[in-house]
């Protein structure tokens, strides 16, 4: 029982990390209808920099610098994907995000080596709670988290530039014909979303090593969390990124460690499709 | 001879190899109502998108006081006071009405770049919610939608939210596509009268671009017919009205009106 705890927490906050990640997504595609695949790069590079800063600085101005430098580089991702006239197709979108996740994965090679990448958690310590061990960056990682979501939700319901992005979701063209400028808005949707796979990636390495090519692994994590609330809710794809982090340890501790994303990755496609099918039954 | 409002010359739009729009010219002075109607597929859309920096002409100019801005943005135009109300309304579903009329005012002070957007909107606030009760009272029933989503209102509420939402950014010249369709002919009317209202008393001027010729003859003193990408026919609705071509093939029953005679 404490081992079934165990993983449920563990997972739990691997699973916030997913739900940043998802969120990112979730963000983008709703805002230009692009499907971003280098999400998971976001977080790659921000665990990656932090871990060489953090050598230099305190860890807290480290990961500040990593989240900001990576959020200008999502930004300007945003612009090559979207382009300066904005009339790429989604299609061409993804295609290009594919493009700039290999020119990513190169620079990291060049920049940090082909090995892994880690730095000491916020604490070193765990809080024993009947025998099942909460380190003090789970709880963070879940905090932070749970505060973004909520200010999202906010920024996307009483703000004017919330509600110019929502706008922009809405109706691509009826958005551009009232004046705002969907290009802007596409760019700063992608600088939103490099800033929330920054920040997950920050918080998730300390427990989780990166390197080059963990992109990859994360992009598909926070496509299932994104996939779960049907790709446009930010609250579903936090909900989709905790199941799938509990799926994984459970998987991780019971069955065999090499099946962890498969057979997590399943259990989502099932959790998809029977959700899909409950609201084709209720609508 | 003054300069109009709106001078569209020789406007020619492509798709691809399609030709769209052929050469199509049209004036509107300051204040004016125009109508512009059409079948299915003449070209009316486009010449709007034109208009409004949606689709790049291929040739041809559109010019605003004289001013030309053939290939200006949709932001631009907005802000040199040419509103569109697209087809099918295309309100943002989930904003509420209000965050919909907002927008149509974020739009006119929004530049390419966000910050100075973000100070334009918070500098000019003050003006922008007197226009949002000047809004208010043209379209009463809009205060009382105003706490809920776009979508989850009737197709005519949709209609005056897109029309709130245009004249959200204080416009001189309202383009309307489609007016009346998809809707109730008593909304109609109620439409019709209140942009008459609004074109008599506050002198912004009105593009129609309709199917529905009727009700373009009846609100429009001045209509033009485009067929296949060319303007066939301008003139005084009243005139136009009378033309057996025009009878024939867009005010129906040809055939009565003649025996009427």
């Amino acid at each position: 029982m404490t081992a079934f705890l165990q993983y449920i927490v563990t997972g739990i906050s691997d699973g916030a990390a997913y739900g940043l990640v998802g969120i990112g997504l979730v963000v983008v595609f709703r805002t230009t209808n692009a499907l971003n695949f280098a999400q998971g790069v976001y977080a790659v590079v921000a665990g990656m920099t932090t871990s060489v800063l953090v050598l230099h600085m305190p860890l807290v101005l480290a990961a500040v610098l990593a989240i900001a430098i990576v959020t200008t580089i999502g930004g300007l991702m945003g612009l090559i994907t979207i382009g300066i006239r904005g009339d790429t197709t989604p299609l061409t979108s993804l295609i290009v995000t594919l493009g700039l996740t290999l020119i990513a994965e190169s620079c990291e090679l060049l920049i940090f080596g082909d090995g892994p990448h880690s730095y000491a958690p916020i604490a070193n310590h765990a809080w024993d709670v009947g025998g099942v061990l909460v380190q003090p960056q789970y709880v963070l990682l879940l905090g932070v988290t749970l505060v973004v979501t909520l200010g999202l939700n906010l920024l996307f319901r009483k703000t004017i530039v919330g509600n110019a992005l929502v706008a922009a979701s809405d109706s691509l063209r009826a958005a551009r014909l009232v004046g705002i400028d969907t290009v802007t808005f596409g760019v700063v949707a992608f600088g939103l979303a490099a800033f929330l796979g920054a920040l997950g990636g920050v918080l998730l390495t300390p427990l989780m090593p990166v390197a080059y090519d963990s992109d990859l692994n994360i992009a598909v994590n926070g496509f299932a969390a994104a996939a779960f609330g049907g790709l446009v809710s930010v609250p579903g794809a936090l909900l989709g990124g905790i199941v799938l982090g509990m799926a994984e340890n459970l998987v991780v501790g019971y069955v065999n460690p090499q099946y962890e994303l498969t057979i997590a990755l399943v259990i989502m496609l099932a959790l998809i499709g029977w959700r899909a099918r409950h609201e084709v039954s209720t609508a | 001879m003054s300069v109009p409002l709106l001078d569209v010359d020789g406007l020619v739009v492509k798709y691809g190899g399609a030709v769209a729009l052929d050469g199509v010219s049209l004036r509107l002075e300051t204040g004016e109502r125009v109508a512009l109607i059409g079948p299915n597929g003449a070209g009316k859309t486009s010449l709007l998108s034109a208009i409004s920096g949606l689709v790049r002409p291929a040739a041809g100019t559109v010019r605003i006081d004289g001013a030309d801005v053939t290939r200006a943005s949709p932001g631009r135009m907005v802000r040199l006071g040419v509103s569109m109300i697209p087809e099918g309304r295309q309100v943002f579903p989930s904003l509420t009405a209000e965050q919909n009329l907002l927008l149509g005012a974020f739009g006119r002070v929004a530049r390419r770049e966000p910050v100075t957007a973000l100070l334009r909107y918070a500098i000019e606030r003050g003006r922008i919610m007197e226009r949002l009760d000047g809004v208010y009272e043209l379209l009463p029933k809009l205060r009382e939608l105003r706490e809920r989503p776009a979508g989850r209102t009737s197709g005519g509420e949709q209609q005056m939210v897109a029309i709130g939402r245009a004249l959200m950014a204080d416009p001189r010249l309202l383009a309307i596509d489609e007016l009346s369709l998809g809707l109730a002919p008593i909304v109609v009317q109620d439409l019709a009268v209140f942009l008459r209202k609004l074109n008599e008393e506050r002198g912004v001027a009105i593009l129609l671009v309709e199917q529905n010729a009727q009700l373009a003859f009846e609100l429009c003193p001045r209509a033009y017919v485009l067929e296949a990408g060319q303007l066939r026919l301008e003139g005084p609705s009243a005139e136009l009205q009378r033309n057996p071509l025009v009878q024939t093939a867009y005010l129906g029953g040809g055939l009565e009106v003649a025996e009427a005679r």
